[in-house]
């Protein structure tokens, strides 16, 4: 039996370094498939020793495209460890920072990394810009900029540039593959979408602007949030930046409703075959989050928590962050070794020591028997767990949240689809879509709380009790977690005098993106590729369709854990 | 002939854009302003803009984290769709690329090959040299292997943000991976560094622009960055400056001064000892910028800015082995040090004297003098 | 006012002349003015550096009726740029002055000068009168090396630097700039300048107590030579700056 292994390397239009490797059996069918994270920071040794509030910059500086995600985590993980609460404002704030952050995350990932898996950018050239004019109105009335003459420029900008011969980051595509369905008029117009959602993309994010002083990276700190809110000063939050805040949530919901979500379901109603395609484990995991009363009632999250096993949307599991027997990571096949040779460990007990066995590079292939990323394989009592916009909405379907329920049975409807089509490559793209939607709407909602606890004259955004580190114990275990855009996020901390003795963080993408595990369960990505089928094994846009519907993020994924600090890095090297 | 000589040029492509030259010139004048420039070099804007094919850039990941490349599509002026699309030629960059595997790398290699010292390499990240560079490699070869090859035939290279050029998180203590700044892997090359973590978008679309503008690199200063963007401390151009002159400072996060936007030195602001332009064109299109939303600024643009730590002290911990004080902490010790032993010595000195009270009057006199 | 003289017995002073004190002019006026100054510099910039890196004042209003940061710093530049000329005049003096002026110099290379060095620390530590010297003995000497002409380099080259920081492109920057990334980038560089200047508090205190200790012991009256410039001897008393020449 003849088998062909097919290797992307760089997996490109996402964050950081992954390969996948994919052994297609004679029909050009994925059979087998390894995931690899080809990079290592170790970030969490370099935070050993340093002062708790420091981590959430560090932690920050995991990722750049989910920024913000990691520095919540952290302040939410200190905080818990020293037991501070922190004011209802703040809150707040950090809800409104980490929505916004959603919508623009998600946002960028349909047009800027996702769409050209789907959108045929040369078929473009061929289309009619009335005939797109008409399609565009048909699909969102709202949309104000759907004119044949609008659309007749973004086709002459496309055709110069492609006439130009300098392609840029367009060229040696897949332009053409028989995979791509859309008619070109649809292609024109996702990539007029594209050209506006890049320009709009950098207003949203002001949010993080006005609160945390900057995006990328904006700032935090633990005990609350730094921006004072003072309605008589003109030196912090005042009614002009509350309104600055509100116009763009209100901008925000234009786009996701007027512009996102039509081209969504436009462009998923030409894949309706990858509804069956990408389905992978079928475990959904979510810790919840947007906390309606502190971030410690997790009974009142609007992304709730818990655990759909095995496609069952009928039952949820519970999960507790704190209980050493249920999230544990093994390494069987990723290069790092443990104390003893053991082979599973829960982030309060675990070890990062980087043991590369990998062949001496350049080189050709891995070996997906032996040990083959940098990622750890994270598992929820022994099971393999996808996380992210897929798992939140199915968590929350399956746990009845009106809210939730009524955007995906909206989506089902209009797609015409049943609800196992979510358990798929397009549910997962469609996910992303049907969040940012809940996401602008609770954008408004917890800025109006926001402005009705001004109202009544609660203006504090910091709890400075536990500031000095003079007024902390000795010794204190934490963990924080936050539902980043690609997932459950968590974070642990053992601060031991003042210093961090012990930091590990578990993050989406190595969930998703996780080698197997001893018992040869595959990660979410693996999982998902297996039983693909492909066209042509030179031009893997079907590979790409599916990894890109998580959203990898592979700095975030292969920063690893380093809790114990120590390095031994004995690399052997085939 | 070589394909760059049929390029048509940044105003041929406006130009049939459909965009009058009326509107081109304004565009110019707009980038010329944006550049800091005054109205007479509007004219050589034009000119750039007009005769020059797109300039090929190869843009590279290392070790990193992306915000640089999110930070470069929030520029507001030019915005990042008329870099990529008008002004360079992306034709390398694995977060925006179309394709992916086998015919990215391609792509690197032609670009390598067709335009020898005329592109211009752009690295996002740094290269662990670690063990033999296992820590990061892309199509199966190390990232260290990647950005020296294709810095060989590079017309300048640009360090994009902290890591790029100075190291930031990866490189901080105690550096894992054994990650090292562009400038310190590869040579003879002209490295101009950009540090920020991330940089401002606008100072990264504004250098870009300043290069094709101008043709040539910016002046630098000592350590590599431009001037245009780097030249003076965010203290000495901060709006909170009045309060520290005044001796006012916030003591506590939301405290009364917070609320009157008093100066965060003693919070930890880094502002004193940190070249920006986060003061002068603020950050996202002048929205805010830390400083201005109530954090001391935590001096993302310096070198080891992490081992600088705790953010919230004014001054960090000795440097040295085994030492894990401040400078304060080290003094008093050593004072009270000095001061007990002129205390027991003086006591000695005491007891010694009353001791030898009734000696002759020569006692002084040492034995070995006689 | 009358002053009653006892008249000299010269048969005494031929008899017993260790019981006699000469006098000997040791320190020209040039290196007590340095001291004194950089006595009163010194003092004043570490009290000045002490408040700029923890402002403990908090003055409420206003802030165009405050000037209290800014005027500290003033003062601190002020001091710091009489420091800077005080100690170049020593250094000038240090050639151009009596041979005195040099007897602090460290001869690390000449045995003798190790020899006086370990004799001086043995003799301090038990309490022995032991050798006089004329000028600085070799412990003295070494002690001034380090945290007067070293440190004092330190704070130059540190605090002109960061100095400098306003204007990177100015004479200051161009002149010793290149100390900022050398100790890698100006938060460090003022670490090192904070952490140094404590150095001169712990010299000042092992100095005065020495200079009284050893007046006291030796009566060579090193107390008022500073002000005077005159150090006294006996007859019988060997100079030992023999390794000075």
């Amino acid at each position: 039996m003849s088998t062909q292994r097919v290797v992307v390397d760089p997996i490109t239009r996402i964050e950081g370094h992954l390969r996948i490797e994919a052994m297609l059996d004679e029909r050009g069918v994925i059979k087998d498939a390894m995931s690899t994270g080809t990079m290592w920071r170790g970030i969490e040794i370099i935070l050993k020793g340093r002062d708790p509030r420091d981590a959430w910059a560090f932690t920050e500086r995991i990722c750049g495209v989910c920024t913000t995600v990691h520095a919540l985590a952290s302040v939410r993980c200190v905080e818990n460890a020293l037991g501070i609460t922190v004011p209802e404002n703040a809150e707040i704030i950090r809800n409104i920072m980490f929505l916004t952050q959603y919508v623009q995350d998600h946002v960028i990932h349909f047009y800027h990394l996702h769409a050209l898996d789907w959108v045929d950018v040369v078929s473009a050239l061929k289309a009619d810009p009335a005939a797109t004019a008409a399609l565009a109105q048909a699909v969102s009335p709202s949309w104000p900029t759907a004119s044949p003459g609008y659309f007749r420029d973004v086709a002459t900008t496309l055709t110069k540039f492609v006439q130009s011969g300098q392609l840029g980051i367009f060229q040696n595509a897949y332009w053409g593959h028989p995979a791509y369905k859309l008619p070109p008029e649809a292609n024109l117009m996702a990539v007029a979408h594209y050209l506006e959602a890049l320009k709009w993309q950098k207003e949203i994010i002001k949010i993080h602007t006005i609160f945390g002083g900057k995006n990328p990276h904006p700032n935090y700190v633990v005990g609350g949030m730094p921006c004072s809110i003072d309605l008589n000063g003109d030196n912090c939050i005042n009614i002009e930046r509350l309104n600055y805040v509100k116009g763009l949530i209100e901008d925000a919901t234009r786009i996701i409703e007027g512009l996102y979500l039509p081209d969504l379901f436009a462009v998923a109603s030409f894949y309706t075959e990858w509804a069956g395609i990408g389905a992978g484990i079928g475990n959904y995991m979510a810790y919840g989050d947007v906390p309606q009363n502190g971030i410690g009632d997790v009974s009142k999250l609007r992304f709730p928590r818990g655990i759909v096993l095995g496609r069952n949307l009928s039952e949820v599991h519970p999960l507790d962050l704190s209980d050493a027997s249920q999230i544990t990571e093994e390494i069987s096949h990723s290069w790092y070794s443990y104390p003893g040779g053991q082979q599973a460990l829960h982030p309060f007990d675990g070890v990062t020591e980087p043991h590369y066995t990998g062949p001496k590079p350049p080189y050709e292939h891995l070996d997906e028997n032996g040990q083959y990323s940098w990622l750890k394989a994270p598992r929820w009592k022994g099971n393999a767990m996808e996380v992210g916009p897929l798992a939140r909405l199915l968590v929350g379907y399956a746990a009845g949240n009106t809210e939730i329920r009524e955007v995906v049975n909206e989506a089902l409807g209009r797609l015409k689809v049943p609800a196992t089509a979510l358990f798929s490559t397009l549910g997962r793209t469609a996910a992303r879509g049907l969040e940012s939607r809940l996401a602008v709407h609770w954008l408004m909602a917890e800025y109006e709380h926001l402005v009705a606890n001004l109202k009544a004259g609660i203006t504090g955004t910091a709890d400075t009790s536990r500031w000095d580190p003079a007024t902390w114990p000795a010794e204190a275990k934490g963990f924080g977690f936050t539902e980043a855009p690609r997932g459950s996020l968590g974070h642990w901390v053992h601060i031991q005098n003042g210093k961090i003795a012990n930091y590990q963080a578990i993050v989406p993408s190595t969930w998703n993106a996780s080698p197997k595990d001893a018992k040869g369960q595959h990660g979410a990505y693996e999982a998902a590729l297996l039983g693909t089928p492909m066209a042509d094994a030179s031009k893997p846009v079907e590979i790409l369709r599916t990894i890109h519907s998580f959203d990898p993020c592979l700095a975030c994924a292969s920063h690893v854990l380093g809790p114990d600090g120590r390095v031994l890095a004995e690399v052997t090297v085939r | 002939m070589s394909k760059a000589d049929v390029k048509p040029t940044t105003y041929d492509v406006l130009r049939e854009l459909g965009v009058d030259r009326r509107s081109f010139l304004k565009f110019c004048t707009m980038a010329a302003a944006a550049l800091g420039l005054d109205a007479s070099a509007v004219g050589k804007v034009v000119e750039a803009l007009e005769k020059k094919p797109r300039i090929p850039v190869i843009w590279l990941h290392g070790l990193e984290c992306t915000c640089c490349s999110e930070s470069f599509i929030r520029s507001s002026h030019p915005i990042a769709q008329d870099v990529v699309l008008n002004m360079i030629s992306l034709d390398y960059d694995d977060t925006l690329q179309a394709a992916a595997g086998f015919q990215v790398e391609e792509i690197r290699k032609r670009i390598m090959k067709e335009y020898p010292g005329q592109y211009i390499l752009a690295v996002e990240g740094n290269a662990p040299t670690k063990d033999g560079g296992v820590y990061c490699t892309v199509g199966g070869q190390t990232f260290l292997e990647i950005l020296r090859e294709t810095a060989e035939q590079a017309k300048a290279v640009v360090a994009w943000g902290s890591c790029a050029s100075n190291g930031c998180v990866q490189a901080a203590h105690p550096n894992p991976t054994g990650a090292k700044p562009v400038h310190k892997l590869i040579d003879g090359k002209p490295v101009i560094n950009v540090p920020g973590c991330p940089p401002i978008g606008e100072v990264m679309t504004g250098l870009l622009t300043y290069i094709l503008t101008f043709d040539r690199l910016p002046d630098l200063d000592r350590i590599g960055r431009p001037k245009m963007f780097y030249a003076q401390r965010l203290h000495d151009k901060c709006f909170r400056r009045a309060f520290f002159d005044a001796g006012q400072f916030v003591e506590n996060w939301d405290d009364e001064g917070a609320r009157k936007g008093w100066c965060l030195y003693k919070m930890g602001c880094r502002g004193p000892s940190t070249y920006n332009s986060c003061a002068t064109f603020k950050w996202n299109n002048g929205v805010s910028w830390p400083i201005g939303s109530g954090h001391g600024c935590i001096g993302c643009s310096e070198a080891n800015f992490w081992d600088n730590g705790p953010f919230y002290e004014r001054l960090s911990t000795v440097p040295l082995p085994g030492v894990d004080s401040t400078p304060d902490q080290i003094g008093k010790v050593a004072a009270i040090g000095a001061g007990a032993g002129v205390a027991a010595h003086f006591a000695s000195f005491l007891v010694r004297r009353t001791m030898s009270k009734d000696k002759p009057d020569e006692s002084h006199v040492s034995a070995d003098r006689d | 006012m009358a002053t009653r003289v006892q008249a000299l017995d010269v048969a005494d002073v031929a008899a017993r002349p260790h019981r006699y004190f000469r006098r000997m002019y040791v320190w020209q006026w040039p290196i007590r003015v340095f001291h004194w100054i950089n006595a009163i510099c010194v003092t004043v910039l570490f009290s000045t550096g002490l408040y700029i890196a923890s402002p403990i004042l908090a003055p409420a209003g206003e802030p165009y009726t405050h000037f209290v940061m800014a005027r500290v710093r003033q003062i601190h530049f002020i001091f710091a740029f009489l420091f800077v000329v005080n100690f170049l005049w020593r250094i000038y003096w240090f050639w151009m002055g009596n041979n005195y002026a040099r007897s602090g110099f460290p001869f690390v290379w000449r045995r003798q000068w190790w020899r006086d060095l370990f004799r001086q620390v043995g003799d301090y530590l038990r309490l022995k009168r032991g050798h006089v010297h004329l000028g600085h003995n070799a412990l003295g000497g070494l002690s001034y090396t380090i945290f007067v002409i070293a440190l004092g380099w330190a704070q130059i080259f540190t605090g002109l630097s960061l100095y400098s920081e306003t204007v990177p492109s100015g004479f200051w920057g161009r002149l010793v700039g290149w100390v900022i990334p050398l100790l890698g980038g100006s938060f460090q560089t003022r670490m090192w300048h904070h952490l140094f200047a404590w150095g001169f508090v712990f010299f000042a205190i092992l100095h005065v107590y020495i200079v009284f200790y050893d007046g006291q012991q030796y009566k060579n009256g090193l107390v008022t030579a500073i002000v005077s410039g005159e150090k006294f001897y006996q007859e019988g008393d060997i100079d030992h700056d023999t390794w000075l020449s």
